[in-house]
């Protein structure tokens, strides 16, 4: 059974961004869902790159479904079509970590390529910074060295002026 | 003599007889005669008597001549026995000379057997130095390896003596470099020149098939009658350290990431209630809320700065340079530190001379030097205190920054412990201030790992003045 979550508030008329929140740290995952969501923000948590991947490509490919339902299946992969952006944890539960979940996410191409990412970790080793970087990411923080709506600002911020953008 | 003259005498006295013959009388004759004869005689007495004198006199004057042989041959006896009395002594200095001769002689086949007994445990002690050891003349020939040495290099005595240390040995950084000859540390001892280990930057030995190995050695020129003759080098093969350092580093790694979790848990859970996602606080509620807050975020601070310290130890900062302007960075660093300085009521001014060249230098790690020097200088000022920051551009290619303040000071008996790491002087360890005492020790360690120079002057209760010189252009880049 996934433990991915899908976690819509109540519709409201303005469009509403969902960010999908991948951390292995319970405690953390669930703060920072809390305050997403009070933010105005629909949030998709996941604890490992498995987590995020099963559902979608299982139910999608092989038919083996690993979900309750193939509505449900169907619900999450359109759901995880419409990330608009990415919290990433670099160390997470399972063998794979963010290096992994960006070079799967690369190599799916279409839409998500283009997904901004932001890493929130508590190492900082030059060489995974800087191999973050390489890899495209928009920000990269050190987790206890930022405040959690510092973090968030930043990602409205972002996301804000991808829409503006767009509208001009 | 006396005698042939009375012969003359005699023959004189019968010719006057003959003319008294012819013309006087027989008794007035015989009378005359002996009258003739008595004068004679008396003559003859006379004469006699003056002989005898003479005799006496040559007889005197031969008692002198036997006295004074008597002397001589007195004297003669005396520095007879004069000499047997030397040659007796004579006799007995050459048996003294002798007998010396002979305690010389063993004394000094003694002394030699102790002093080859000296040299060689001198010799078994060098060669079982457990460190490699390796003496070379003034030209950095080998003259004396000892066993480890050996054993490390795989190099025998026999086939290194006389040759080139340098040659023989080369030496490697870390990516695998040769060191050139000009740049030996061996090279440039023997040219007189002062060497600074640097211990972040290990070096490796080739052995002689070729693998090498860590190593840290020690070289110091041989000075006699101040003059170089030589050098000697102890060297070690630091292996172990190498992987206790790494285990070191992993360990901090480990730690720091551990940490941080929990730190990131508190601090952003008590953000979202001090945020009122969970309802209102009361304001007695909020206070507390922010004291763990603070709490936490003074550990995050220290788990920061640990790690700061264990990178700077270990050598794993990775340094960055880039021409960085100076007084752009000073006056942001002012500006993250503005609530600080208005909240202690500090009057605080900033001047900086008009052309301030760009300095090549990690504005990270610059950032961090400058921080915790006006950190310092707000923390250690009593509140309405003054706190004066100045830049100028210095000759030869240089800038200096200066921070004056008019704090508590550094007492003057603990001042050269101040760089100290984890030292906090006593003055205000006793005042209401946090502090970890790592900061001066950090700026200390980048400011030179930058080529540049820290110093200060303070007074207690007057306040400090810390001065930093950092060239444009560090002359030998290295990690620092």
């Amino acid at each position: 059974m996934t433990q991915i979550r899908k976690n819509k508030t109540k519709d409201k008329p303005i469009e509403r961004k969902t960010i999908l929140v991948i951390e292995d740290e319970r405690s953390l995952l669930e703060i920072v869902d809390s305050r997403l969501k009070n933010k105005g923000f629909d949030v998709m948590t996941a604890r490992s790159v498995d987590e995020v991947f099963n559902a979608g490509i299982e139910a999608k490919g092989m038919g083996i479904i690993a979900v309750k339902s193939i509505q449900q299946a169907l619900d999450y992969l359109e759901d995880l079509e419409k990330v608009d952006a990415i919290w990433l944890d670099h160390n997470l539960l399972g063998k794979e970590n963010g290096f992994d979940l960006i070079k799967k996410i690369k190599a799916n191409g279409g839409r998500w390529k283009n997904v901004p990412i932001f890493v929130i970790s508590n190492s900082e080793k030059s060489e995974t910074i800087n191999t973050y970087i390489e890899l495209g990411i928009n920000k990269y923080y050190i987790k206890s060295n930022h405040k959690l709506d510092d973090i968030i600002g930043d990602i409205h911020k972002h996301l804000d002026a991808k829409v503006n953008k767009r509208k001009s | 003599m006396t005698i042939p003259n009375n012969k003359i005498y005699k023959v004189n006295s019968v010719r006057k007889n003959k003319n008294l013959k012819k013309d006087i009388s027989p008794s007035v004759d015989i009378a005359h005669k002996l009258k003739v004869r008595a004068k004679e005689k008396e003559n003859i007495r006379r004469k006699l008597a003056v002989t005898a004198k003479q005799l006496a006199l040559v007889a005197r004057e031969n008692e002198n001549a036997r006295r004074k042989l008597v002397i001589t041959a007195k004297k003669l006896a005396l520095s007879a026995s004069e000499k047997e009395t030397a040659r007796r002594s004579l006799a007995v200095t050459a048996r003294e000379l002798k007998r010396l001769h002979w305690t010389l002689e063993k004394k000094v086949l003694k002394r030699t057997k102790d002093l080859d007994q000296v040299r060689s445990k001198n010799e078994a002690i060098l060669a079982s130095i457990g460190d490699g050891l390796v003496v070379v003349d003034k030209e950095g020939k080998i003259t004396y390896i000892n066993k480890s040495f050996e054993e490390m290099l795989g190099w025998k005595s026999q086939e290194i003596i006389g040759k080139s240390m340098v040659e023989i040995v080369p030496r490697e950084d870390v990516d695998g470099v040769e060191v050139q000859f000009k740049e030996r540390i061996l090279t440039q001892v023997l040219s007189g020149k002062k060497f600074v280990a640097n211990l972040t930057n290990p070096f490796y030995y080739i052995r002689k098939d070729k693998s090498r190995f860590p190593v840290s050695s020690i070289i110091a020129p041989v000075v006699l009658a101040s003059k170089i003759i030589g050098a000697v080098e102890v060297f070690r093969d630091i292996t172990k350290e190498k992987e206790v350092d790494k285990a070191k580093t992993e360990f901090v790694s480990l730690a720091s990431h551990q940490l941080r979790t929990p730190l990131s848990t508190v601090s952003w859970y008590s953000e979202m209630l001090l945020a009122g996602d969970v309802g209102d606080v009361t304001p007695e509620q909020k206070k507390y809320i922010e004291e763990i807050y603070r709490g936490n975020q003074r550990m995050v601070n220290l788990v920061n700065t640990l790690l700061d310290v264990s990178r700077i130890e270990l050598g794993t900062f990775i340094v960055e340079s880039k021409p960085t302007n100076i007084v752009k960075l000073v006056q942001g660093v002012i500006e993250e530190y503005r609530l600080q300085i208005r909240e202690k009521r500090i009057h605080f001014s900033f001047s900086s001379e008009k052309s301030i060249p760009n300095i090549q230098v990690d504005p990270k790690i610059l950032r961090m030097v400058v921080q915790n020097l006006l950190s310092n200088a707000i923390k250690y000022t009593p509140e309405g205190g003054r706190v004066f920051i100045s830049l100028f551009a210095q000759k030869g290619n240089a800038v200096l920054f200066k921070i004056v303040d008019t704090g508590y000071g550094i007492p003057k008996n603990q001042q050269d412990k101040i760089f100290t790491k984890l030292f906090r002087a006593d003055n205000v360890v006793g005042k209401d201030t946090e502090g970890t005492g790592l900061g001066l020790y950090i700026a200390k360690s980048i400011v030179e790992q930058s080529g540049g120079k820290i110093w200060f002057e303070s007074s207690e209760n007057k306040g400090t003045t810390f001065n930093v010189t950092l060239p444009l252009k560090r002359k030998n880049p290295k990690k620092a």
